[in-house]
């Protein structure tokens, strides 16, 4: 029997806000443990939650960004479950009345077409406190870090509209992006400011039977989302096949031994209204406001650059990926450099220095201005590429003008033809071989010439003009 | 006897000035003042001292309030076993007194007292630093002889607070005294809730009516068949609350840690187990068994309630006050049953699922009568106090 299956997904994203859902702790999970914490985030008694107008905004906007509706009205729900993790005995979640409901994100899938997969709500939620596990001696003891408790999360749940692994990670990448761009969230599944659950079951090819799913934790990468899908579904076809039944559970993702195990049975507590914390109630005119806020996403943007940059659609489509990038691509563009010299330098040669660097392009001492300058002394014929990749590694180091650096190390490129003659003439007589080869038809006598005489002008001469004095002389001796 | 105090204040009058300058208050210890011991009553929080003062304590103090002290109550302030609530107000050991009303506890102390009992509009006074059991439910109630004393206190206390978003962005009642003129005030009296009263109660209550009726107010007779659907209400909905709210309470931070757990788990059954008084206990059991097993019927309760409040309202509007009695006369009974909880405070716990200001006004023929509750639209407290003051006048053989 041929199994076909049946995949929806449930995202985390942590908000990029500064503070904490319901309290004014800074929301920076990875400070000293129990450093961010206060009565509230703590629940000691009398404290009352102070839901985040930043939390409400960041998470609008991006339910907006994928093409969400907003809810008019939602609310808070209390999800009961009792674990050191959660200091008041629930959960803090919108499981009645999510933020917003629908939207979509579209994929290319295997075959090179936009497939469509819907997202069925985002709700908002607090996250929990972190358990660590440690031993004390001999006994195991677990502590807990509250800096992480009421941080903010949405939740977005998808339809089980996925069918392979490729569309999961597809979908995952596109919405990474999306939401980037949104600027709510740096949605790193390396970090946890991503954490996906996969929900699997399978069904025989072409029916549309709706079986019992399984639950896939664990995974910290979205390559571990495919990996783990794929091994999900060969495990639970195997298991159908041998006539064992799938039992609605959790399992965990082992990225060492590329295998799902079996974690503990599904626990589904009760949600009940949170009587503390207030509707959220969104007017028409606000949600307009908001949606005023978006920046040009990344489809809109990819076509910009093929209709405005003349890139092609692949290029496009790369440039846009990331947000950081497409701005920096775009503001060197304003500086009057060419869009495919742009495009070149920055991720050949910026973007991997700036990594290298553990700097990002938003705040380099790079800045657009100070690259473009460097890339129209280049495109003016005034250094050569040689030059300007030395030129760049100095400007990361201070804040001189890249003219001035050039000036300083005596880069100027050497293009007057009257400097260059006596250069040439001199390396015509040294390499009298070379010469001779080139006349038999050689053509790779021609880089060896034009090599030599660089290396004469202490790589201050302009190749361009090397090569059309040297084929003019050797033309005319031949 | 035992002290009526749970805490003695070892401070003394501040002298700051203020409009509650020399007014002694006594709380409960489920109201925040830092470095107070604050166990709301109850085991569960024992040793827990408070870090940070409630809203409430912050504006009394500045409004120039001393607090004498914390007296001694009922577990979470649910229900009235053990609560020494009123005493310190009849004893003249304190001018006022702040009892927080979950089922009526604070109009019940009052006439236990035979001292006036404000509950406020729900929304008035903001929550923060306040330990409760049922969020949607309780308001701190105020307990004084003198009507002014509250009017000044509720001026000092209500109104918005950057600590506290449930409260309503509407504008701040007008808290300055207006004159009541009877011939142009109607007041309600709700038949359904008389029915319970034994032959005492009744003709005291009846009698009330007939001095309302006597001093020019116009009596209107109204009937609302769903009464005795509040206390089913509070019933289910108040557990559900409570069974979430008193979720915290795990014996790891503060409270009593019973040894001998093996994991987690057994270490929350256990202490858990030992911090809970029996009433509290079936009541959180009863809420969890609607949480996990008849979520159908709480959402049902839910839904009534949206509609008694409505109702409520529309009577409302349709009369100035309503006056109702607030003793039902049902006998004290197993103190850790539910059903006989609900059937003492049978009479008060509807304005709690409303949400509307209740003024109990003890009776001004003698501290052994039951007095009556007046019932104001919600965030009409002002006129509510207005009116129990032209009542008190009258009484007394003014006006």
């Amino acid at each position: 029997m041929e199994f076909e299956a049946v995949i929806g997904l449930e995202i985390h994203v942590e908000l990029n806000c500064a503070t904490k859902l319901f309290c004014d702790c800074p929301n920076r999970p990875g400070d000293e443990p129990n450093t961010n914490i206060c009565p509230t985030c703590l629940w000691l008694p009398g404290a009352v939650p102070r839901l985040s107008r930043e939390a409400v905004e960041k998470a609008s906007l991006l339910c907006l960004g994928l093409g969400a509706d907003l809810q008019p009205r939602s609310a808070f729900d209390q999800k009961v479950y009792y674990y050191p993790d959660l200091p008041k005995g629930y959960q803090l979640s919108q499981a009645h009345l999510p933020l917003s409901r629908g939207g979509t994100v579209t994929i290319t899938d295997e075959e090179g077409k936009p497939s469509k997969l819907r997202i069925h709500h985002i709700h908002m939620e607090e996250d929990v406190a972190k358990l660590v596990h440690e031993m004390e001696g001999r006994s195991p003891i677990s502590l807990v870090d509250f800096n992480r408790a009421g941080a903010p999360l949405v939740e977005i749940v998808t339809e089980p509209d996925f069918h392979t692994p490729h569309q999961a990670m597809e979908f995952l990448k596109a919405l990474r992006t999306r939401v980037r761009y949104i600027g709510s969230s740096e949605c790193s599944m390396e970090n946890g400011t991503m954490r996906v659950d996969a929900n699997i079951s399978i069904r025989p090819r072409g029916t549309g039977q709706m079986n019992t799913k399984v639950e896939v934790k664990n995974m910290n990468s979205i390559r571990h989302v495919g990996d783990a899908i794929a091994y999900e579904i060969s495990r639970q076809s195997a298991a159908v096949q041998a006539g064992e039944a799938v039992t609605l559970h959790t399992r965990l993702w082992d990225p060492e031994k590329k295998v799902t195990l079996a974690m503990r049975g599904k626990f589904e507590g009760p949600c009940v209204p949170d009587p503390t914390v207030p509707v959220i109630e969104l007017s028409g005119e606000w949600i307009e406001a908001m949606r005023s806020r978006l920046p040009e996403m990344p489809a809109e943007r990819a076509e910009r650059f093929v209709a405005q940059y003349g890139l092609t659609g692949e290029e496009a489509t790369f440039m846009s990926s990331d947000p950081e990038v497409s701005n920096y691509f775009d503001a060197l563009i304003d500086q009057g450099i060419a869009p495919r010299t742009a495009m070149h330098w920055l991720t050949t040669q910026l973007a991997p220095a700036v990594r290298e660097r553990c700097q990002e392009l938003a705040g380099t001492p790079v800045t657009p201005a100070r690259f473009a300058a460097l890339l129209n002394m280049l495109s003016r014929d005034e250094i050569n590429a040689n030059a300007a990749r030395e030129v760049l590694v100095r400007l990361f180091d201070g804040d001189e003008a890249p003219e001035e650096i050039v000036g300083a190390l005596g880069f100027r490129q050497v293009s007057d033809p009257n400097a260059l003659d006596a250069m040439i003439d001199g390396v015509l007589e040294e390499q009298a071989e070379a010469v001779a080869d080139f006349r038999r038809g050689q053509g790779k006598a021609m880089g060896f010439l034009i090599g030599r005489v660089m290396q004469a002008s202490g790589g201050k001469a302009n190749p361009k003009i090397i090569r059309e004095l040297l084929a003019k002389k050797l033309g005319a001796a031949s | 006897m035992d002290s009526i105090f749970f805490y003695r204040s070892p401070e003394n009058s501040l002298s700051g000035g203020g409009p509650l300058q020399g007014v002694n208050i006594a709380i409960q210890p489920n109201i925040s003042v830092a470095s107070w011991p604050t166990d709301a009553g109850s085991k569960a929080l024992a040793n827990f001292t408070a870090l940070e003062d409630a809203t409430l304590v912050q504006r009394l103090r500045q409004a120039g309030a001393s607090l004498c002290g914390s007296t001694r109550m009922s577990e979470f302030g649910f229900g009235l076993e053990g609560s020494r609530a009123g005493e310190a107000i009849s004893r003249r050991e304190a001018d006022a007194e702040l009892v927080l009303d979950l089922t009526g506890e604070s109009r019940l102390a009052a006439s236990r007292a035979a001292c006036c009992g404000f509950k406020p509009s729900y929304g008035l006074v903001s929550r923060f630093g306040v330990v409760g059991l049922i969020p949607s439910m309780e308001c701190c109630g105020l307990l004084s002889g003198s009507l002014e004393t509250l009017r000044e206190i509720l001026k000092a206390v209500a109104g918005p607070d950057d600590r506290d978003f449930s409260l309503p962005g509407e504008e701040i009642p007008d808290f300055s005294p207006r004159p009541v003129d009877p011939q142009t005030t109607t007041v309600g009296v709700l038949a359904e809730a008389q029915g319970e009263l034994n032959g005492g109660h009744k003709d005291a209550f009846s009698a009330s009516v007939e001095d309302l009726n006597r001093a020019g107010f116009a009596i209107r007779e109204i009937s609302l068949p769903e009464f005795p659907l509040f206390s089913l209400v509070h019933n289910i909905v108040g557990s559900v609350e409570a069974s979430s709210c008193a979720g915290r309470y795990d014996s790891v931070r503060y409270g009593q840690r019973i040894p001998g757990a093996r994991n987690w788990n057994e270490m929350y059954l256990l202490s858990r187990g030992a911090a809970f008084g029996p009433l509290v206990k079936s009541y959180l059991f009863q809420g969890a068994f609607f949480q996990f097993e008849r979520y159908d019927a709480y959402e049902n309760a839910c839904r009534i309630r949206a509609r008694l409040v409505k109702e409520m309202a529309g009577i409302l509007s349709q009369v100035d006050f309503l006056v109702l009695p607030a003793v039902s006369g049902a006998s004290s009974g197993d103190p850790a049953s539910i059903t006989d909880l609900y059937a003492r405070f049978s009479l008060t716990a509807f304005a709690n699922v409303t949400g509307q200001p209740v003024l109990y006004l003890p009776s001004a023929t003698g501290e052994d009568q039951p007095g009556v509750q007046l019932v104001a639209p919600r965030l009409s407290d002002a006129r509510l106090l207005d009116l129990g003051g032209h009542l008190l006048t009258m009484g007394k053989g003014g006006n």
